[in-house]
């Protein structure tokens, strides 16, 4: 065992850090308030290679391993980049750009990848469905082949990016007779006829993310769409889901680190009955408690980061503990940030109740925490 | 990055377990004989089959943590709890304390009986009213002309009764006076061992008080006088090392009992682990026991290397593995239900034993106040 990063990733992380801070935290309140994309942070992160990072540098990426990926999310929300962006960017690199470039035929790679990756198209994956949500193979989105082409009918729900993607992947039915293994994945364009996405919903975290249904009506793509081969989809979205639950957790994390530090700033700074409240021993239970839990949930987040570095397939067991225990357990630490900011803490300007807001999506988002039980005891 | 455990540790944990082939399923290693006599032979016994596996290889020479260690230490306490707490503060506390901070005639005469299995020590640190903090240690030793005159009392000292040599940490009185480690052994007249003090838990390892009247030691028996608190503080690491470990393997032997009752263990005509009650609540306690892992060995990493934030994460973990494993027992209690209730069993044991981890060593209360002493420096 050895817990260290590489020379190359803790730069890495300073990088992250100093650009994060510099060219997108400023940017972050209004955003976040507004319920608002901001297209300009994400060319920025397209920019910088974040978008693109463990792509080949033949597809616009750095070849970067699983690990870095995890330090380069991390290290957002550790700079302060909310939880609506670092979604935005997890939907996009690992659910969308991710699984066409796993999965997908050379001409579909060549196409999408590379304008996924420099942040020029945007991407969405389109999974769950207003009746199917952790009962994945209850999907009823069906996808019928005639004269080659698929025609898509059905709707999906929840979907991060989807009213700005330019390009989605969906899973739809490709037998309804069977469960699991009628699924099949496509790629479907954003101007594609029958094609649409709903209004953005409104959301109590996550602002800055654009989340809607996507709608399919006799929605006609080309063969050539299709995402592998036929009743392959769902063992794709199980692939992904090992990205939902590592690098896409990875901002959660710094996210409570941000928040930590505020915290510590203000405990310093704040005078109460003569004294700075961080010197009351009820104050520095909830900064340790805080601090226990960063340290407790990164290693978790590492460890499937790692995994899937070695190539090791379908990490399922280390993936939902995990995804467990950054979903239950990191509600309490997060609430600990506001009460310690008191009234400020209620208020929009600490950021400490944007990272509350946005905790509450990690125990629903990318599979229930019930989900996550479920599997671990499946596995155990 | 490495999350794979090397194979040497699993080899080592091996032969831990196949020194401790389990009587049944569900008994565990019991080791809890009540008459001192027994006890120490007993855990004489053990320590030599532990020296005779190189057990004792690590973290005494040289005082680190390690993952290797950690692990051992886990799969130690899983066992046998009692044994295990007995055997960490008889060998490698003890003898990491001589190793560091004894004379080298000391460490001669001391090291190899303790390595070997021979020898049992113990440390007397703890006194009423004493916190670390403020180090108001009563206990005294007096240099005479050709001798040291030690009084006080300490009123917890596990192994007292079965200890050969304890040492003894008090004040010096001298022409360099300081605060140090006395070495006393047994059969020292003016050594009072008190009676064993019954606990809720690890009732195997025998705990007393222990008092000195006058009790005349050689001036060879000293270890420093010591400027500043850092023998201390390296002795509460020490025990919190073990007291971490020791969560690690109550929790690993809550879990896998109650998987195993919950998988034989049939109701309404299905075994109950088919039941989401059940189910989850052993997906919770697994992903407590694992989270609970990798903190506690990346803290013992951060020390095997000296990496900067090391005294923080052995806090954090501290506080984290032992609450857990409170929470984890408590679990596989539920879970077994009457069956688990009744006295006897290995949940029961741990369910018991698990409370002494957060009190003992740095107490969660003190851990919390320094991880936030440490985060707002």
């Amino acid at each position: 065992m050895d817990f260290s990063f590489s020379e190359e990733q803790k730069l890495f992380r300073e990088q992250v850090i100093r650009f994060a801070k510099k060219e997108i935290v400023p940017r972050v309140r209004e955003h976040d308030l507004a319920g608002k994309f901001d297209f300009e942070s994400f060319r920025k992160l397209g920019n910088f290679g974040i978008l693109g990072l463990h792509f080949p540098e033949d597809f616009g990426g750095s070849e970067a391993d699983v690990v870095t990926s995890v330090v380069a999310g991390e290290a957002l929300g550790e700079a302060g980049v909310d939880g609506g962006l670092t979604l935005a960017y997890g939907a996009h690199t690992f659910l969308c750009a991710d699984t066409i470039f796993t999965h997908g035929s050379k001409a579909l790679r060549e196409k999408y990848v590379p304008r996924l990756a420099s942040g020029e198209w945007i991407g969405c994956m389109g999974l769950t469905e207003p009746g199917a949500g952790s009962d994945v193979a209850s999907m009823t989105t069906r996808a019928v082949k005639e004269n080659g082409r698929y025609v898509l009918d059905g709707s999906k729900m929840f979907i991060t990016n989807g009213p700005i993607a330019d390009v989605a992947v969906v899973y739809a039915k490709t037998d309804k007779n069977l469960k699991h293994a009628g699924i099949s994945a496509f790629v479907v364009e954003k101007d594609t006829p029958g094609f649409s996405a709903g209004k953005p919903l409104q959301k109590m975290g996550v602002r800055s993310s654009h989340t809607s249904e996507l709608i399919f009506e006799n929605c006609q793509i080309p063969e050539e769409n299709l995402i592998g081969r036929e009743g392959a989809g769902f063992l794709m979205a199980m692939q992904t889901v090992e990205w939902d639950r590592s690098a896409l957790m990875a901002p959660f994390i710094g996210g409570m680190t941000y928040g930590l530090n505020k915290c510590i700033r203000y405990a310093g700074e704040r005078i109460q009955f003569g004294r700075p409240i961080g010197s009351f021993q009820a104050i520095k239970h909830k900064l340790a408690d805080i601090k226990i839990f960063i340290e407790a949930a990164r290693t978790l987040v590492y460890r499937v980061a790692w995994c899937k570095d070695q190539g090791r397939p379908l990490n399922h067991l280390e993936a939902a503990v995990a995804k467990l225990f950054v979903g239950d357990w990191s509600l309490k630490p997060a609430n600990d940030a506001v009460i310690i900011h008191g009234g400020y803490g209620y208020c929009h300007e600490y950021d400490v109740e944007r990272n509350f807001r946005d905790s509450r999506l990690a125990p629903i988002g990318g599979g229930t925490s019930e989900i996550a039980k479920k599997i671990i005891s499946k596995l155990m | 990055m490495n999350f794979d455990i090397d194979d040497s540790i699993k080899i080592l944990c091996d032969k831990i377990r196949s020194l401790y082939q389990e009587p049944s399923d569900t008994a565990g290693v019991r080791f809890h004989p009540s008459e001192a006599l027994e006890t120490r032979n007993g855990l004489l016994k053990n320590l030599k089959s532990l020296s005779g596996l190189g057990y004792f290889d690590m973290g005494i020479e040289d005082g680190r943590n390690s993952i290797a260690l950690a692990r051992a230490r886990e799969t130690m306490a899983c066992l046998s709890p009692s044994l295990f707490l007995s055997v960490e503060m008889s060998t490698r506390i003890f003898g990491a304390l001589i190793a560091l901070y004894g004379s080298s005639e000391q460490k001669e005469e001391i090291l190899p009986a303790l390595k070997g299995g021979t020898l049992i020590g113990a440390v007397g640190l703890t006194e009423t009213g004493m916190s670390l903090e403020n180090m108001a240690m009563e206990t005294t030793g007096r240099a005479m002309e050709e001798s040291i005159t030690l009084s006080g009392e300490k009123p917890y000292v596990l192994n007292g009764p079965v200890a050969d040599l304890i040492a003894v940490a008090g004040k010096y009185e001298a022409e360099n006076p300081g605060v140090g480690f006395f070495l006393v052994d047994r059969a020292s007249a003016g050594l009072l061992i008190g009676p064993r003090i019954s606990t809720v838990g690890f009732e195997g390892t025998a705990l007393s008080s222990i008092t000195l009247n006058d009790c005349q030691l050689s001036p060879k028996s000293l270890m420093g006088p010591f400027e500043g608190n850092e023998v201390f503080t390296k002795l509460r690491n020490w025990e919190d090392q073990v007291l971490t470990t020791a969560a690690l393997g109550l929790m690993r032997r809550s879990y896998e009992s109650a998987l195993k009752y919950a998988r034989e263990h049939e109701s309404g005509g299905k075994p109950i682990i088919a039941y989401q009650e059940i189910a989850f609540k052993l997906a919770e306690m697994l992903t407590l026991l694992q989270t609970s892992q990798l903190l506690a060995y990346r803290a013992a990493w951060m020390d095997e290397t000296g990496d900067r934030e090391a005294d923080v994460l052995a806090r954090c973990a501290k506080v984290f593995c032992s609450e857990s494993a409170q929470d984890v027992t408590n679990q596989a209690m539920q879970i077994l239900g009457i069956h688990g209730y009744c006295s006897h069993n290995r949940v029961e044991e741990a369910y018991r034993d698990v409370r002494y981890l957060q009190v003992s060593g740095t107490s969660s209360e003190i851990s919390r106040m320094k991880i936030a002493d440490w985060i707002m420096h």
